[in-house]
């Protein structure tokens, strides 16, 4: 903690500081009761076609139908496992990739150009030649999940490399650091925060990847449940699945920001 | 034998897009007894701090030797250790960990390591810091910690390129005389850059001025002032003389310089 802060915490406690410290959640809780009471109003008083919008209720129905019913835990799974192994590939790849590229000028001038045309072409129009590739099984989800996370991981990675401060690694050299003690105690910790950006934005491609992947063409998974409700038109049960979806996505994104504060507490304080 | 021997030694930079060469400095010989203090000054450009980097062995020279104990330097080694300007401590490191970092980098056996690390922030006292981080600390005190880093190493040769130039007055004076209380304990050899003529001679045994177009040196003056040095010599006549010798032969530097180019 630093010393000039001190005297912050010596601020008696009292209701209106506790109000003030939590101000941004209760803002937020009540934002998220009032669209629920607006949506079953909406749907209840026929101020929207329920058919299309469900309604609270509903969706609370179609989740106990669904925990009773359907098998989400199997398809939570299959999208879960092709979640994790597309991601770990891409960490494992990405990581010495960016490391690489950020260090190596003369690897960064070969591979750049195709990069960049992959990281801005969007990438889930390769999807159909995955599958043809792959199949309709995992594997074409797990490659689609790997595209969408690995481009965030490198670039991030790489940017981080190359914003080290040129005067830390010179002090590392002068006490006999080798390139590989450079890259571990130097660079990787310098670059942590960028990589850490890079990982988080990764898992929102990933998950994006995974559900539409399994959108397109699969067997199960929850993209396959969201599709097939889709088409039945049972938009509660959709909804039920989108949301679990959604909240994992939230969940992961969160994690690595509570990472990413903790990384970061050595920067000053804003 | 002086402990290190610096015989015509010049580094050129090829000017950019051309077959010219630069000479950051030229014809550069210097010999530095075994534990003595020895100070460079110079205007900036002189290449005083290019100097120092190559005795450190972090930039190649393109003619002449430099020999520590009588060894050609090649590239860094365990015999020098480096204080560096202000900012070249890890910022996600503690005091504790910064100090470390020599050590670990060196490859120090494990309970070696933690307890130097302990011993040399305790040393510039820093004890009650060690758990901060850098942007927690004051100029003066991540000085500290950059001082304690090199000496943790246990080099033979201490080097010094400008560590207190970003400080304010005060802390400087404060810092030249902690760092002479430090070095008075086993009197390595140590080798300053500063381009503070006080400085120089306050802290020296020997002051080496150093001029530019090419960095060369101009002079070398012995300082006879008797140790320990205290803040009380810094009015005293003869550290006075000494302070108008070499602000002349600086300011003679810079006024040449002016006419050349002025002329141009």
């Amino acid at each position: 903690m630093a010393v000039a802060t001190d005297y912050e915490h010596r601020r008696a406690p009292s209701i209106g500081a506790a109000l003030d410290r939590h101000y941004g959640a209760l803002v937020s809780t009540a934002a998220v009761f009032a669209f629920l009471v607006v949506w079953q109003l909406a749907a209840a008083r026929g101020w929207v076609n329920a058919r299309y919008t469900s309604s609270p209720s509903q969706v609370f129905a179609a989740a106990l139908d669904i925990a009773r019913h359907d098998d989400f835990l199997h398809h939570a799974w299959v999208s879960l496992s092709e979640f994790t192994l597309g991601f770990a590939a891409a960490l494992g790849f990405g990581l010495p990739l960016g490391l690489a590229l950020g260090t190596s000028r003369r690897l960064r001038l070969f591979i750049d150009p195709p990069m960049m045309a992959l990281y801005t072409a969007p990438r889930l129009t390769l999807l159909p030649i995955l599958i043809i590739w792959l199949g309709i099984g995992a594997a074409s989800k797990v490659a689609v999940v790997f595209l969408g996370a690995v481009f965030p991981i490198i670039v991030n990675t790489m940017a981080g490399v190359r914003e080290a401060d040129p005067r830390l690694l010179q002090a590392a050299r002068a006490f006999g650091a080798g390139r590989l003690d450079s890259m571990i105690k130097v660079l990787v910790p310098g670059a942590l925060p960028a990589i850490l950006l890079g990982v988080r934005l990764a898992i929102g491609r990933g998950v994006l990847s995974v559900v539409v992947g399994e959108m397109f063409v699969s067997e199960a998974g929850i993209g396959h449940q969201i599709m097939n409700y889709g088409e039945a038109m049972q938009v509660g049960h959709l909804m039920v699945y989108a949301f679990a979806i959604s909240l994992f996505g939230y969940a992961l994104t969160i994690a690595v920001r509570l990472l990413e504060d903790r990384i970061r507490s050595w920067r000053p304080q804003p | 034998m002086s402990q290190i021997e610096i015989a015509d030694v010049a580094i050129e930079y090829r000017k950019p897009n051309s077959d010219e060469t630069f000479a950051a400095i030229r014809g550069i010989t210097l010999a530095i007894e075994k534990g003595s203090f020895v100070t460079v000054v110079g205007s900036s450009g002189c290449g005083k701090s290019t100097l120092l980097l190559a005795i450190a062995g972090l930039i190649p020279r393109s003619r002449g030797s430099i020999r520590i104990d009588g060894r050609e330097v090649e590239g860094p080694g365990r015999d020098r250790a480096m204080v560096f300007q202000d900012a070249s401590l890890l910022p996600w490191r503690s005091v504790h960990g910064n100090v470390r970092f020599g050590l670990e980098l060196q490859r120090w056996r494990r309970d070696d390591i933690d307890e130097r690390a302990r011993r040399f922030t305790e040393l510039v006292g820093l004890a009650k810091f060690s758990d901060y981080h850098p942007h927690q600390l004051s100029g003066g005190m991540r000085q500290r910690v950059n001082i304690a880093r090199a000496l943790a190493v246990d080099p033979d040769v201490l080097l010094m390129d400008e560590p207190f130039a970003a400080l304010d007055a005060q802390t400087r004076e404060v810092m030249g005389n902690e760092l002479l209380r430090i070095w008075e304990r086993d009197k390595k050899t140590a080798l300053f850059v500063t381009h503070a003529i006080d400085e120089a001679i306050f802290l020296g045994d020997k002051v080496v001025v150093m001029a530019k177009d090419p960095g060369r040196i101009k002079t070398i003056v012995d300082i006879a002032l008797p140790r320990p040095r205290t803040t009380a010599m810094l009015d005293s006549t003869a550290f006075t003389a000494y302070r108008h010798r070499l602000r002349d032969s600086i300011a003679a530097d810079m006024q040449s310089l002016e006419l050349v180019g002025g002329a141009a």
